[in-house]
């Protein structure tokens, strides 16, 4: 129908398509609305600029920006949203403005400013798909893009210190899930039983909030306890991401620790009921090894011989 | 209280808004509405959790796109600047404070657009999606009298204070006000707050004319 569509973006771990995300959302859209999209993934062989990602490109344009791509997509006919009323289209947009307003402080935070997640984990992922020596720059211009983007929107001039920001950011990121899960509740979508832009964009913000392993997780804790929204996100990548996965997929990483966790408590159990016979071996009256017959026992001894085999 | 002192305590008290209670200066309405709160006065007691989260959605937005929209108009947007802004901002300060203080402003606030996206975006970018926003808005208050049922929340306040004062400031072109115009209902809003909260105290206060 229109010219092949050709989405440049970062990749994917931990079970998910991207651990960016802009580029879950703009992908999220796309299967949502059935664009069929070429999905490009970012490694160090990649010669544009990594700045804008994601990007989409066809044999006119070049769009970039999540909402300029959706955008781009509704006007070529992908339209996620035909089914909303304009009252939830308004709603659509009253959320998105609160998750970029209350959740994407925290998230930025939990990524790219917290030491602990961003230098072993956030940092070796993206060098890893930059060619040297970008590598070296471009992660750390990341870091400070995001946490300039915290300070100017939430700290007050004209010092801006992250610390007073810190425990507000997290506090409103907390309320801002809250405030999901109660208009969530128990349906499948955000609004009704097809997904629509908002859903888009709440995964994307949320899965790679949930997926991503770090070590300092207070906000993922957080998220893991409203279960209607973990349930979301699993949903939408077992509906839209699943054949497009490859290696193990996200459920079946699961049980391969499970069962590893199961066969190590088995080992123990064993090597603990070993040492137990053992013991008991060794406390167990030592019965002699049957010799030549030289010593000629007495009947009374042998019996009580024999009595002393049978007991345990 | 003259000009000057009153700029005065409001650097110290952080930002504008700010009431006064006792011995406390609480600044900036999310806190101020907090605080009321816990006094036991609350305008979103009514509403169920859904219909909160809303409302905290919408106010979210109206902060997202109107605020920062009238922040880039004033000190992004040259004609504006050089016209209005420098001139007003400086105004309680002497010579040469108004000037230093007004360029340190402009510079923090262009710093702020660029982190966030904006600073590449027009003045015409800027406009649709102030009318991006009141669409929504206007689509949301439909023909009910508020934002929830027939009682005023903090979401009509919040609303109310940005539209009344997008349509009755003085600005180099009309074209913010004219976006918001196109809006009937939204018209009727602004007008039946004034009426009903505004007017009845005394009739000295200049009585803004909504044209």
């Amino acid at each position: 129908m229109a010219a092949p569509l050709e989405l440049s973006c970062w990749g994917g771990g931990w079970g998910l398509p991207s651990v960016h995300s802009e580029s879950l959302v703009v992908m999220a859209y796309a299967k949502f609305s059935g664009a069929p999209l070429k999905v490009n993934v970012i490694d160090n062989t990649w010669r544009g600029s990594r700045g804008d990602v994601p990007i989409l490109t066809t044999k006119d344009n070049i769009v970039s920006q999540p909402a300029k791509i959706l955008n781009f997509l509704r006007k070529q006919k992908y339209n996620a949203d035909y089914e909303l009323s304009a009252r939830q289209g308004a709603d659509t947009l009253a959320y998105i403005a609160l998750l970029e307003e209350k959740l994407l402080p925290a998230v930025l935070h939990t990524f790219w400013v917290e030491n602990d997640n961003y230098f072993t984990v956030t940092k070796p992922w993206f060098a890893s798909r930059i060619p040297f020596p970008l590598s070296l720059i471009l992660p750390g211009r990341m870091s400070k893009g995001a946490l300039n983007r915290i300070l100017l929107t939430r700290g007050e001039p004209p010092l801006y210190h992250l610390r007073e920001v810190e425990a507000q950011i997290y506090r409103d990121a907390k309320e801002c899930l809250n405030l999901l899960s109660h208009r969530l509740g128990t349906s499948q979508f955000f609004f009704g039983d097809m997904p629509s832009t908002l859903d888009a964009y709440v995964f994307g913000f949320l899965a790679p909030l949930y997926k991503v392993r770090f070590p300092k997780v207070q906000l993922q804790e957080h998220l893991k306890q409203l279960s209607n929204l973990c349930r979301f996100c699993d949903d939408i990548l077992n509906s839209y991401f699943r054949h497009s996965l490859g290696g193990i997929s996200p459920a079946g990483q699961e049980t391969v620790d499970a069962n590893l966790q199961k066969l190590t408590q088995l080992v123990n159990k064993e090597s603990n009921l070993i040492e137990k016979m053992d013991d008991n071996l060794r406390q167990s009256p030592q019965l002699p090894p049957r010799k030549l017959p030289t010593l000629k026992l007495t009947p009374a001894e042998e019996e009580s011989n024999s009595l002393q085999r049978l007991s345990p | 209280m003259s000009l000057v002192a009153e700029a005065f305590v409001s650097q110290i008290a952080g930002k504008v808004p700010f009431i006064h209670v006792g011995n406390q200066v609480v600044s900036e309405l999310g806190p101020i509405v907090q605080f009321v709160k816990a006094k036991g006065h609350s305008l979103s007691d009514g509403l169920d959790e859904v219909q909160k989260a809303e409302m905290k959605a919408y106010m979210e937005l109206v902060n997202n796109m109107l605020l920062t929209a009238e922040l880039y108009l004033q000190w992004c947007d040259e004609a504006t600047v050089g016209e209005i802004t420098h001139a007003r901002y400086g105004s309680p300060y002497p010579w040469p404070l108004n000037h230093i203080l007004a360029y340190q402003k402009q510079w923090e606030v262009r710093r702020k657009m660029k982190a966030i996206g904006w600073g590449k975006k027009t003045l015409d970018q800027v406009l649709e999606d102030v009318d991006q926003c009141c669409q929504a808005l206007s689509q949301r208050l439909g023909t009910q009298p508020y934002f929830f049922n027939k009682q005023p929340t903090e979401l009509d306040a919040l609303v109310f204070g940005h539209l009344y004062t997008i349509l009755t400031t003085q600005l180099t072109s009309d074209e913010l006000s004219e976006k918001v115009k196109n809006y009937s209902n939204l018209l009727a809003f602004c007008r039946r707050i004034e009426q009903h909260y505004f007017e009845d105290r005394g009739k000295g206060s200049s009585s803004i004319r909504l044209s």
